[in-house]
């Protein structure tokens, strides 16, 4: 079974957006790398969002895009619920706390996933759920120094180093985070393992004003085993700060997203 | 003149007859110990390989030369395609050595039961023919195995423990389908299967062949392997051999492997048992050598003035040695004679009939293998004849000091005996 995700992409794509009104608002002015960063991680925690978004994987054998909407409240939960293709509709995932449940319209069921498999495959895609299973913040897991400022390719950015602390709970052995200094709007995040090898690319374009803020409304995974196979999200909507409280994020609501 | 040697020797031993008894029974229950020990080892060996390629995998498998080492769901047999299954299988049932051929597919996936979710390896099998190629389904040991065409699963017991669930339970199926897809489905566990081995008992759920290929979005034409019994394990490498060379041209793409190469502990396990077995002869052997050559020093001793005439009477040397070595060859002969007629009814006993030593100690698994607690014993054809050699090597060897020494007799001295 492919190794990767399911709420990864809730993280990236309810979170990111998120933190990218980081700079406008709280993190304007820093310039400490661990505080950026821990501004930006900050942020990204105890906020709602809504939004609906199209998932395309593309892997050697097959390729497909799915629509899904998706809601959010802190890191903690967060439901993703598959408006298309129709074969998959009604198709939803809930994460609650540290447990991930899935709900299968074709036999009506909603069933657990279990702890060893967190870290699987979610509808294929190539986004892994490390981040979001793990509910500790950046600056405790990791050691962040600031590893370049300058300019790449005409745009001033700070490249971040962030390396897992000795007894950090997470499976990277380093990620290289690059932040334009401009608007701080993320640019990529790589994921090293913990020889070094480069294991993914996390590439985030399309910034542009959704739901009131500027967010990069599009973001692209590119394995490096398998550099023909990627998985891009892309919002069509996105709102901040909706009604939502903890209540909403039950496996009734699983099974009856509306 | 060489039948004289023989008798030569042979009067020579029934000169002191006990002697000689006791000197080549201990030969021959050397010889015992060495052939039964082989026997029980090799039947150990064999018991090993047959419990961890018949429990589930073959002894031969066929695939599509990509689906190994990741095992995707997309590298089924014949590519997109697929192939025609049926007539696949039987070209591989067609090799001599192969005696049943069956196909399946391999998906990862959940159980679940809602409250409970266990991952691992959803095996479809063609009801009808799997039986004939490993033992799985015969390990279910409560309900019965799945009916063919029906959704039904037959699970481990591990994995039912951890589902709480039993024969008639429903529960939930889901594996990401070839086409990415989630294939999830509704299933009844119609059965319960005990192997001992925990890879199997925790991880493998068994359901027929269309129904998994339905789940996971496989067209009835796409499998993932071809599995295939060999009865005689060693002849494996050589039906996978010929199964390539059947495969070759038309249905290229194709990887033959016998379970020598995925199983390479154990190859490993037997050769490091035949290795000992040659350790056996040298120790056996290697302690036998001097009683019996204390037994023909004794005996040339005794016959010092007999070699003194015969040197005297210009026999010569040579003479004296070749009716020492010859003694011996005949004692070899004599002892091997014995040797088989204890070891033969011993063995043939024994493996028509191994005794149960469950009384000892229960079943227990050994290189991912389920060891039955028998004591099963194999003919160890090669050592009944390379034992039998050894010995007469033994003889021989013990022979020779007392030859020389006899042929070194100084016959006036002796003769006037001082």
């Amino acid at each position: 079974m492919r190794r990767t995700i399911l709420p990864a992409f809730v993280a990236a794509l309810l979170v990111l957006p998120i933190r990218a009104e980081a700079q406008t608002a709280a993190c304007a002015g820093l310039t400490d790398a661990t505080e950026i960063v821990d501004c930006v991680d900050r942020i990204m925690r105890g906020e709602s969002s809504q939004g609906i978004a199209t998932m395309e994987v593309s892997t050697e054998n097959w390729s497909r895009a799915m629509e899904m909407q998706m809601w959010s409240l802190g890191t903690d939960y967060a439901l993703v619920r598959i408006l298309s293709p129709r074969k998959d509709a009604g198709t939803a995932t809930l994460k609650a706390g540290t447990e991930i449940w899935n709900y299968l319209p074709r036999v009506d069921r909603t069933i657990k996933i279990p702890a060893s498999l967190m870290s699987a495959s979610w509808m294929g895609s190539h986004f892994t759920n490390d981040d979001l299973v793990k509910e500790s913040r950046l600056i405790e897991d990791y050691e962040i120094t600031l590893a370049y400022e300058g300019d790449r390719e005409g745009v001033a950015v700070w490249e971040f180093d962030l390396i897992p602390r000795p007894e950090a709970p997470v499976v990277w052995g380093r990620i290289a985070f690059q932040v334009r200094k401009s608007d701080t709007m993320p640019v990529f995040a790589a994921y090293y393992d913990e020889d070094g090898e480069l294991v993914r690319t996390m590439t985030f374009f399309d910034y542009r004003q959704l739901g009131g803020r500027l967010v990069p409304a599009a973001m692209r995974v590119v394995p490096e085993d398998k550099p023909g196979e990627y998985t891009e999200v892309r919002y069509s909507e996105l709102e901040f700060d909706v009604d939502l409280d903890e209540d909403f994020f039950s496996l009734r609501r699983l099974r009856d997203v509306r | 003149m060489r039948s004289a040697w023989w008798k030569i020797g042979w009067r020579n031993l029934g000169r002191n007859r006990r002697r000689t008894l006791i000197t080549s029974l201990g030969l021959a229950l050397g010889y015992l110990a060495v052939v039964v020990m082989a026997g029980l080892s090799r039947g150990l060996v064999s018991e090993m390989i047959d419990n961890g390629t018949g429990m589930l995998t073959g002894q031969l498998q066929v695939f599509a030369e990509d689906y190994l080492p990741d095992r995707g769901i997309y590298e089924t047999i014949g590519g997109r395609e697929g192939v025609d299954v049926e007539a696949l299988v039987a070209r591989v049932a067609a090799d001599p050595n192969v005696s049943a051929a069956a196909p399946r597919v391999y998906a990862g996936g959940l159980v679940s039961t809602g409250r409970a979710t266990a991952a691992g390896v959803i095996l479809g099998v063609d009801m009808k023919l799997e039986g004939d190629v490993s033992r799985l389904l015969s390990h279910i040991d409560e309900g019965r195995a799945p009916t063919p065409g029906q959704y039904e699963i037959a699970i481990g017991r591990e994995m039912a423990r951890q589902l709480d669930a039993a024969p008639g339970d429903e529960v939930v199926v889901v594996a990401p389908g070839a086409d990415g897809s989630l294939g999830n489905d509704l299933f009844i566990v119609s059965g319960i299967f005990t192997t001992t081995i925990t890879e199997l008992d925790l991880g493998h759920a068994v359901a027929p062949i269309e129904v998994v290929q339905e789940l996971v979005a496989l067209a009835p034409g796409r499998v993932h392997e071809i599995a295939a019994r060999v009865d005689d394990p060693w002849a494996a490498d050589a039906a996978a051999a010929a199964v390539t060379a059947a495969l070759e041209g038309d249905d290229a793409g194709l990887t033959v492997r016998s379970w020598t190469e995925f199983r390479p502990e154990m190859v490993e396990y037997a050769n490091l048992v035949s290795s000992m077995e040659w350790m056996l002869i040298v120790f056996v052997f290697g302690m036998a050598i001097w009683g019996v050559a204390n037994t023909m020093l004794m005996s040339s001793y005794e016959r010092r003035r007999e070699f003194a005439v015969l040197l005297a009477l210009g026999g010569g040397p040579r003479f004296i040695v070749r009716s020492v070595l010859a003694e011996a060859l005949v004692l070899g002969a004599l002892a091997l004679a014995a040797g088989l007629a204890v070891t033969l009814p011993i063995l043939a006993w024994w493996s028509a009939a191994p005794p149960d030593m469950s009384w000892v100690y229960g079943g227990f698994t050994m290189a991912g293998g389920l060891m039955r607690p028998i004591l099963r014993v194999e003919w160890p054809t090669s050592m009944i004849f390379i034992t039998g050699g050894a010995m007469f090597v033994t003889a021989l060897a013990a022979a020779l000091y007392p030859a020389y020494r006899s042929a070194r007799v100084p016959p006036a001295d002796t003769l006037a005996g001082r």
